[in-house]
């Protein structure tokens, strides 16, 4: 008799999935398989090869010590208990930023790695004192959310008992979508100041449907090199963002309209809303497994349940990684599509994702290994595949009467 | 443990002349010019005498005496400067000869050779202890440079009392015993830096109030006090190293709580002054967030050890605060109450900055032994005993002026192995 509600639950979970996954890609859309050599020197590839290759190991290895440390903390972090006067929520709250804070410590070594890597091959300008001390601020909000969401949790849990998670996940859906909303103001930025690229912005966005979304910059060349843009905010806090890095010379006009309009895409599109959407599908469940997994201990209202509440939520995180990858890259080709519809100009396309390699040093065409658990964008081979399906496809529809 | 050799004598009965007071900065430009010039000779014989007690493991004599009566000319200066002593010192230091004393050694002690060679370095935690309470002492001028870092902020407790005991003997010819206690203990401390400092001992200087100000009488018990349980010193260093990150969700809470206090006390405060006492609901409110805001102070400050709750109940924490009910209050100081409570929040202040200097040092400590130090657990004890007092005052959940004392608080806060002649502070 369980088993036909939970068919319902999946069937739709299946379907809003299908309905956040459907994209205007065409189906008849085929990749033409492409030689790296052709676009990239020797050289290049070397140098973006062995760039990733350094951070996938930081990466691999901050996660392994971040699991053996959950680890040892989800078998012995409740003897912290002791350490409090507080009630359990507040109990709760101590080790819930403890573990967090142990993790925090654990990881700093291969950041700090991460970062000697990346000052090494100019990409990051952040010392390391700025690194180690200049970001409390930061830190400080994430200890702070993570006590907002213990307390939520926990006392939804200690309010409902074992269903908890069913309020909590959209609770947390509530908290990602004010997230999504506030963050464009929280980003210090200023007015685009090239009349002409902000001209370009006004016929894409027109294009788009999606006018009047404001073209902002963020200047970040004080602390990278690394070019970038990103679509951001919903409704009247939307807003198209780019970084100055993009805008210092490296990169051609055409190239730039190209990044503008994938930006557009994301907003036309709507990918916002369904990144939301698709942590809300994730939550659902997450919470659910979450709530399976510490019932042993008492349950998400017993502070003793926190250590292992963590351990399972970085366990969850980093099974979930590839999917939420996958669901990125889905997004981002689409974007590109976009870019390319409303540009029509896929040699310009083809140059900027030529010119992210020497860059960003991004490995172009990475291992499956890697393509799985990192790349949340197509690789620059795909999107370059991607500007002469589009050519292809532009000639057919041209030629067809 | 043994009593520190280094011990303040206090022949003081508050009285003070108000003419000498009024002039009293005046008064002392000749000693500032004396104290110059003694501090430069000191300065080279600081070093000479250092050398002598690396070689031969004791200071000279001579020398030792030269120290001590430096040291204690200045406890005479900046006792005559704070307000804490009444007569014009005399310029040679001499023992016995003003109200507020310093007891040292006769003769020079043998001392183990190896904290003679890092005396400097083994000071510094003292010296900036010292520099938050009175801020001068041979302690500082062996440095060099000790004159910018006086100037740079150093005395704040002796500058507060200081300030505001100048006005109230202008108008009462006494100094209040709170002002003039709080000052003596910085006098007290520095002067048991200075002489670890000045090799004078090596007995490392003692910070807790009850222990420095051992031989005053205690002012009387304040409505507003603290209880509890102060000898478990044990401190987790898991939580004492992310001490500050764990305290930051109770920050917030008290920052939140603290808002809805203020905006509740403006009905309170008409209710206070037309009713004659605050609302009981609205009493209780303040209360609670006094309260908790000192558990939180306890657990950031590393006065006690665990993670406080979030509803500053009462009993809930092994530092707590005893609290008066509504009970009927003076109009007119309730009427005048922000504009009488500005002494408190300076005072206040200055503690601030102690309690600030203790915690940190605290957080080394307690870093490496798992343990709080007596006496910083204590001065801890002190500073957030006296906001406590300031805020409750403010507040109107009393109209009890608060006390500057280190001595207030009364009973039992003593180690299981601490001199039982002490007078423990909670």
């Amino acid at each position: 008799m369980r088993a036909a509600p939970a068919a319902a639950l999946a069937a739709v979970w299946a379907l809003a999935a299908w309905w956040l996954w459907r994209t205007s890609v065409p189906g008849s859309l085929h990749l033409p398989h492409l030689d790296e050599h052709r676009f990239f020197s020797a050289s290049q590839l070397h140098a973006a090869a062995s760039f990733s290759r350094f951070g996938e190991l930081t990466w691999a290895g901050g996660s392994l010590c971040q699991l053996a440390v959950l680890a040892v903390y989800a078998r012995y972090g409740a003897r912290f208990s002791r350490e409090s006067a507080a009630g359990p929520i507040g109990t709760g709250m101590l080790l819930g930023m403890l573990g967090f804070a142990l993790v925090w410590l654990a990881e700093l070594p291969f950041g700090v790695a991460d970062l000697w890597w990346q000052r090494r091959h100019h990409v990051s300008y952040v010392g390391y004192v700025d690194f180690l001390f200049g970001d409390w601020l930061a830190l400080a909000a994430q200890f702070l959310f993570l006590c907002l969401a213990l307390a939520i949790v926990m006392g939804l849990a200690r309010l409902v008992g074992r269903w908890w998670w069913l309020p909590a996940a959209p609770l947390f859906v509530g908290v990602a979508l004010l997230f999504a909303f506030v963050t464009p103001w929280l980003l210090p930025t200023h007015r685009l100041d090239d009349p002409s690229l902000r001209a370009a912005a006004v016929r894409l966005e027109a294009k788009e449907g999606v006018s009047r979304t404001p073209v902002v910059v963020q200047d970040v060349r004080d602390v990278t090199s690394l070019p970038n843009a990103e679509a951001a905010g919903l409704g009247p806090s939307r807003r198209i963002v780019l970084f100055d890095t993009l805008l210092d010379g490296r990169f051609t006009e055409p190239e730039l309209r190209v990044v503008v309009a994938h930006e557009a895409g994301h907003v036309a599109r709507g990918h916002i809303w369904k990144s939301v959407g698709w942590y809300a599908l994730f939550a659902f469940p997450g919470t659910f497994l979450l709530a399976l997994a510490v019932r042993r201990r008492g349950g998400m209202g017993e502070a003793a349940a926190i250590p292992l509440a963590l351990l399972v939520l970085v366990v969850l995180g980093l099974l979930a990684l590839p999917f939420q990858n996958a669901i990125s890259r889905h997004m981002e080709a689409e974007a590109d599509w976009r870019a390319l519809v409303t540009t029509r100009d896929p040699a310009a396309a083809v140059g900027l994702f030529r010119r992210f390699v020497p860059t960003t040093l991004d490995d172009p065409n990475p291992s499956t290994l890697d393509y799985v658990l990192f790349e949340n964008h197509p690789t620059l081979l795909q999107r370059i595949a991607m500007a002469k399906a589009y050519e292809r496809y532009a000639a057919g529809a041209a030629q067809s009467p | 443990m043994d009593p520190h050799p280094i011990v303040l004598t206090v022949d003081d009965d508050l009285r003070r002349n108000r003419l000498t007071v009024f002039f009293r900065l005046l008064l002392a430009i000749p000693h500032f010019l004396w104290l110059f010039v003694w501090s430069l000779v000191m300065f080279f014989a600081a070093i000479l005498h250092w050398f002598v007690a690396l070689v031969a493991g004791r200071p000279a004599g001579g020398l030792h005496r030269f120290m001590c009566s430096y040291l204690r000319y200045q406890v005479h200066l900046t006792a005559y400067l704070t307000l804490a002593g009444n007569p014009y010192p005399g310029f040679l230091g001499e023992e016995g000869e003003y109200p507020v004393d310093v007891e040292l050694p006769a003769e020079p002690q043998r001392q183990p050779r190896l904290t003679i060679l890092f005396r400097l370095l083994l000071a510094v935690p003292a010296l900036l202890l010292s520099s938050a309470f009175a801020g001068t002492g041979g302690a500082q001028f062996q440095y060099g440079r000790g004159v910018n870092a006086r100037a740079s902020g150093g005395g704040t407790i002796a500058f507060a009392c200081a300030f505001l005991g100048w006005f109230a003997s202008l108008v009462q010819g006494r100094m209040p015993k709170g002002l003039r206690d709080a000052a003596l203990y910085g006098i007290g401390y520095s002067a048991q830096t200075g002489a670890y400092l000045l090799l004078v001992t090596d007995r490392y200087p003692n910070s807790d109030p009850t222990a420095l100000l051992g031989g005053i009488e205690r002012p009387p018990v304040h409505p507003v006090r603290i209880v509890g349980e102060p000898h478990d010193l044990r401190r987790s260093r898991l939580t004492v190293f992310f001490r500050l990150l764990l305290a930051l969700p109770h920050l917030v809470w008290v920052s939140l709580w603290g808002v809805a206090v203020v905006l509740v006390s403006i009905p309170n405060w008409f209710v206070a002054l037309f009713g004659g006492r605050p609302a009981r609901p609205l009493h209780r409110f303040a209360a609670r967030w006094v309260r908790y805001r000192l558990h939180v102070g306890s657990f950031l400050y590393l006065v006690a050890n665990p993670f406080p709750g979030f509803a500053g109940a009462e009993g809930s924490y092994p530092l707590d605060l005893e609290l008066p009910d509504e009970r009927r209050q003076d109009r007119w100081r309730t009427a005048f109450r922000i504009l009488l409570a500005i002494p408190a929040l300076i005072v206040d202040a200055a503690l601030g900055w102690a309690l600030l200097v203790a915690s940190v040092l605290t957080w080394f400590y307690a870093l490496v032994r798992g343990s709080a130090p007596w006496g910083l657990r204590n001065l801890s004890a002190y500073a957030l005993r006296y906001d406590a007092q300031t805020y409750a005052y403010l507040l109107l959940v009393t109209d009890a002026y608060p006390h500057a004392s280190p001595l207030e608080g009364a009973e039992a806060e003593l180690p299981p192995d601490h001199e039982p002649a002490l007078h423990p502070l909670a």
